[in-house]
């Protein structure tokens, strides 16, 4: 589904000045694309809908800086992106997360199965199918960011890092082993990707 | 045979593959479906559904929005009436024992209002997600102590004399609007008596 993210210069003038009406029509524009960023990243609707409110809260008191370089999009998103790793980091202490902990074996190939078998580090219980978007659900909210951020939003590792206030190495470990247990939930029955 | 890891297959992605992944990958039909796989996956998270919101928040997003505009003129307003409570004070509360308790009582309800105004600086509730019903207790106390900031600036004017007793009183109700305002931020309680 593709969403029309272009907006008139003239409403980013009258936002600028508090007219109500602009900032509602601004609203309008990107509240889908943060919400469904912000899902993508946390767990909850709950959650998401809340970095939606702090996100547009942001952009209101931030828009006089906004200097119209790049997509007013890419800023917008930049400070939901930025308010959900700062959702996920509160949750972070709160819980421990299910599936971050679990010792993943990142080579896919094998001598004797080659690529396409997992071998010992197969998903035990596994449900017999399970789609993409139930498997992505299933990582922890670090990895999805990451995940989400670099493939979907098409993020460097170097942007991720610096706003998740952490190394490149981090992120390019967190995306391997997001993949990694993707393919491996994916793989568990044989499901299409 | 050693196949690439999925460190390997990213880096591929990338362009930024070791010569042996590289070399590898022209071998091993394995490695190469293993890579036209990740392609699939990443094109199959592009393409999920886009999901909207099932609540609309923009009702309590302007709430919000409003409360903070009200915050920023009673900021204004506070400098500003402190200015004028000042020269009320030289005018009206005369000297005498009346009014000294006038004058002390009335030091005493300003710098209640100060400590709330400074505690309330301080809890930030810009910077809180607040439900629409809270917003919308907060806006109703905002515009109750912008009533009240109102009448304190008209103090000193032809049109609002006013004695050292009740002037006191109108810093009391500032006070007490003020500490519900507080209640509301920091419990976002549903009752507060409004």
């Amino acid at each position: 589904m593709t969403l029309s993210l272009a907006v008139p210069d003239i409403l980013v003038a009258r936002a600028r000045t508090g007219d109500l009406e602009a900032l509602e029509a601004l609203y309008r524009a990107f509240e889908t694309p943060v919400y469904n960023l912000a899902l993508r990243m946390l767990r909850t609707p709950e959650d998401a809908e809340d970095v939606l409110q702090e996100t547009f809260l942001e952009v209101v008191r931030s828009i006089k800086q906004y200097r119209g370089e790049g997509h007013l999009w890419g800023w917008i998103k930049r400070i939901a992106a930025s308010k959900a790793l700062m959702r996920i980091r509160r949750n972070q202490v709160r819980a421990t997360e299910q599936f971050d902990e679990e010792a993943v074996g990142l080579q896919v190939g094998h001598a004797e199965g080659g690529p396409g078998h997992e071998g010992p580090g197969a998903v035990a219980g596994a449900p017999a199918r399970i789609d993409l978007e139930r498997a992505f659900e299933r990582l922890s909210e670090t990895s999805r960011s990451v995940v989400w951020l670099h493939d979907v939003e098409g993020y460097t590792h170097e942007e991720i890092a610096e706003q998740m206030g952490k190394t490149v190495s981090f992120s390019k470990s967190q995306l391997a082993r997001a993949h990694a247990r993707l393919r491996r939930m994916l793989d568990a029955e044989g499901a299409a990707p | 045979m050693m196949h690439c890891t999925i460190d390997d297959l990213l880096a591929l992605k990338e362009n930024e593959a070791s010569a042996w992944a590289k070399q590898h990958l022209e071998a091993c039909p394995a490695c190469r479906a293993e890579l036209d796989a990740l392609y699939q996956r990443i094109a199959a998270l592009k393409a999920l559904p886009v999901r909207r919101p099932a609540r609309d928040r923009w009702p309590a997003v302007r709430a919000e929005l409003r409360v903070e505009q009200r915050r920023r003129q009673r900021r204004w307003g506070a400098w500003s009436l402190s200015a004028a409570a000042g020269i009320a004070l030289l005018l009206w509360i005369r000297p005498g024992p009346a009014g000294r308790v006038d004058a002390a009582e009335l030091e005493r309800v300003k710098q209640q209002s100060a400590t709330l105004e400074a505690e309330l600086e301080r809890y930030d509730p810009d910077a809180r997600v607040t439900s629409g019903r809270t917003a919308a207790l907060a806006a109703a106390l905002e515009d109750r102590i912008a009533v009240i900031d109102g009448e304190l600036a008209q103090v000193g004017t032809p049109e609002a004399p006013m004695r050292g007793a009740e002037l006191v009183k109108l810093w009391q109700e500032r006070v007490d609007a003020m500490q519900q305002l507080m209640t509301v931020h920091v419990t976002r309680a549903a009752y507060v008596g409004l």
